[in-house]
């Protein structure tokens, strides 16, 4: 008889977080960032900028009058990792998830999140093949590498290059904006002088230095992260090589200044969606506000807010459809969002999933080292 | 030919990097057999601490850049080499006699804890060392512009090179670290104390390793916590084209290379930089197994 007293006692208690679970409805929404690795500062900025925002959301009642929580997984900036992530999330009853920043990582989960109908907005994923697979339930805030390519291609006419350079680091990100830029400059007869990668994550960019300065390119396009970007811009002061550099949105990091420190970096140019400290949309007021009051100091990079963004219309979209059915939440994304405001402007979604608008804009590092909206 | 001999600098002093790290993976080996798998690690540490105490202690305001930075490269030296020391300590003689997988596996452990210790003490963003510490003027040779920072750094890994060699060939203590690599329980018998000599080799190689982060990051400026993989990788590769256990193979094998890449990159493809030198190494091996020097010298270390 005990033991039987004792089986019922267990089973009730697995039944205690049914209850409690139903009591307290809550919206789970999941964050797949690289909180390690390589990519790690933008992992943390992306959480740190999404924690901030649920928080908000939720002091001021939740969504349908739930609470939203978080559920955030490190994907490591590692396309097996991040399987890895996407599974654990999946089985976490969210119905969407925010993330993540790089395009090869983003598509090893794509196919599991669709699979577990599970809505995913990605951030910083650029790679145009992402959003040309039919899935229903993939979004992004973040623009497409063709759009870039075309700004890119555009920019360089525009200021009469001749002979170009154009250098990737051989991820799926850069290739695919090195590929697209160089295919627009060749319809339009411009020389391509060099087209090569380097490898990411060294120290010496100086072999490839001299290889570039040995073809005399007018300007390099350089696809790649900003800590290679600090890098090569660095070591080109240093061996006396005089060329302007312009770089992909993945150099828009403060952080670029820093390595190449200020006097390198002056002239560097590079194309970006703008970050809220330049924008004056109430959105962006009011969130740069609440995140110098927590944190301290400006959001790192365009790419963390870019997740802010993908929680807002997450949120958005349920409010909207009164509902957190995947399908419906999928539906109005696509088509009920209506003058939108993001924290980097309007926000629409096209049938593919992809940003609609126009959101590349030039900047230029100035003597202080600051990045300046080129208008 | 111009651009031949800017690579082959540019080469040289990149090899210089590689073939200091190489040493400790190299003397490690000899010694004891194992992969020293944290080695890279070590060599990020040197980095951090370099950066930590150049900033904190404003050494080259108070002793002039050059004075600074040799009492900054001796502290480093010397508090790398003691991390060194606790983590043969605590991860790998627990682990002396048992199977040497067991060894490789705790080596990897070691090497995810300092990655992470680092990250979460530093953070996960780069760091930067302060711009305004060295001199950069160059000066021209035979119609090339070199740094003169490039020389100095390219010197220093060579003197430190040399004087590991000397210290190896002609002290006692150097003489016991080759009799233990040679066979330890013959030297047991001789009555060198081995452990004692496994601690020496934990001493010296970080000490170079440590070395090499600090002078990496006084010279690109940019450090984080992930920086010792690809070094590591690299020196690993170096140590074994020149011989793994072999000294003066883990300098040949970390200049050449730094060469090999070079070039290769020049004169081939940029994007294919590593599958040359991979290639390369795989040649090497196929025909000489035991590395470039690995045969020639009798006495490993």
């Amino acid at each position: 008889m005990n033991k039987r007293m004792v089986l019922w006692l267990l089973a009730g208690l697995m039944a205690v977080p049914l209850v409690v679970g139903q009591a307290c409805a809550q919206i789970r929404i999941g964050l797949m960032a690289p909180l390690t690795g390589s990519w790690a500062s933008e992992g943390r900025a992306m959480k740190q900028i999404v924690d901030l925002l649920a928080d908000e959301v939720n002091e001021a009642g939740g969504i349908l009058g739930q609470k939203v929580v978080i559920i955030a997984e490190d994907d490591g900036g590692d396309p097996r990792t991040a399987s890895l992530a996407a599974q654990r999330l999946s089985t976490q009853g969210i119905v969407a998830v925010i993330g993540t920043y790089g395009s090869s990582i983003t598509e090893a989960t794509q196919n599991i999140y669709d699979e577990n109908n599970i809505v995913q907005v990605a951030t910083g994923s650029t790679a145009i093949r992402l959003s040309e697979k039919g899935l229903q339930y993939f979004f992004r805030t973040s623009p497409r590498d063709d759009e870039q390519g075309l700004v890119a291609a555009n920019t360089l006419k525009e200021h009469n290059f001749k002979r170009v350079a154009i250098l990737h680091d051989n991820t799926t990100y850069a290739k695919g904006l090195a590929d697209e830029a160089q295919a627009l400059l060749k319809a339009d007869e411009v020389e391509i002088v060099l087209f090569d990668a380097l490898t990411p994550g060294e120290r010496d960019y100086s072999t490839i230095l001299s290889q570039l300065r040995s073809r005399n390119p007018d300007v390099v396009l350089f696809t790649g992260y900003f800590p290679e970007a600090g890098l090569l811009l660095r070591q080109k002061k240093t061996m006396g090589w005089d060329v302007p550099f312009l770089g992909g949105d993945a150099t828009n990091n403060p952080d670029l200044v820093s390595i190449a420190g200020t006097e390198a970096a002056e002239g560097f140019m590079f194309l970006s969606p703008p970050v809220p400290q330049d924008l004056d949309s109430a959105e962006a007021v009011s969130f740069m506000t609440a995140y110098r009051e927590k944190y301290q100091g400006d959001p790192a990079s365009v790419w963390a807010v870019l997740a802010g963004d993908a929680f807002k219309v997450l949120c958005a979209a349920i409010e909207g459809s009164g509902s957190t059915d995947p399908a419906e939440i999928a539906a109005f994304l696509r088509t009920g969002l209506e003058d939108f405001q993001g924290l980097t402007g309007t926000i629409a979604f096209d049938e593919k999933g992809d940003r609609v608008g126009e959101l590349y804009r030039l900047y230029q590092v100035d003597s202080q080292g600051n990045f300046v909206l080129q208008q | 030919m111009q651009l031949f001999f800017e690579q082959l600098t540019n080469g040289l002093a990149v090899g210089g990097i590689y073939a200091l790290i190489a040493l400790g993976y190299t003397m490690v080996y000899g010694v004891l057999k194992l992969i020293n798998f944290a080695h890279g690690d070590l060599f990020t540490i040197g980095a951090y601490l370099g950066l930590t105490m150049l900033v904190s202690m404003g050494l080259t305001s108070h002793l002039g850049p050059l004075a600074g930075i040799l009492v900054l490269t001796i502290m480093v030296m010397g508090l790398v080499a003691v991390i060194g020391a606790l983590l043969e300590r605590v991860a790998y003689r627990p682990l002396r006699t048992s199977p040497r997988l067991s060894a490789v596996v705790s080596a990897l452990g070691a090497s995810i804890f300092f990655q992470n210790a680092i990250m979460l003490i530093y953070g996960a963003r780069f760091r930067v060392y302060p711009h305004d510490i060295l001199p950069v003027t160059s000066i021209t040779i035979l119609g090339l512009q070199i740094p003169v920072m490039r020389i100095i750094l390219f010197t220093a890994s060579i003197v430190m090179m040399a004087g590991l060699y000397f210290f190896v060939q002609r002290t006692r203590t150097g003489t016991a670290i080759r009799a233990a690599a040679i066979d330890q329980g013959a030297a047991k018998l001789m009555g060198i104390d081995v452990n004692r000599v496994i601690m020496y080799v934990f001493l010296i190689g970080p000490a170079l390793g440590g070395a090499a982060g600090m002078m990496v990051g006084l010279y690109y400026g940019q450090i984080n916590f992930t920086m010792g993989w690809v070094y590591g990788l690299k020196a690993f590769t170096a140590a074994i084209l020149g011989g793994i256990g072999n000294i003066p193979g883990a300098m040949l094998g970390g200049l050449l290379l730094g060469v090999i890449e070079a070039l290769g990159a020049t004169y081939i493809s940029l994007a294919w930089k590593d599958a040359i030198s991979f290639l390369v190494l795989i040649l090497i091996l196929i025909f000489r197994p035991t590395g470039i020097l690995g045969e020639r010298v009798a006495d490993k270390v």
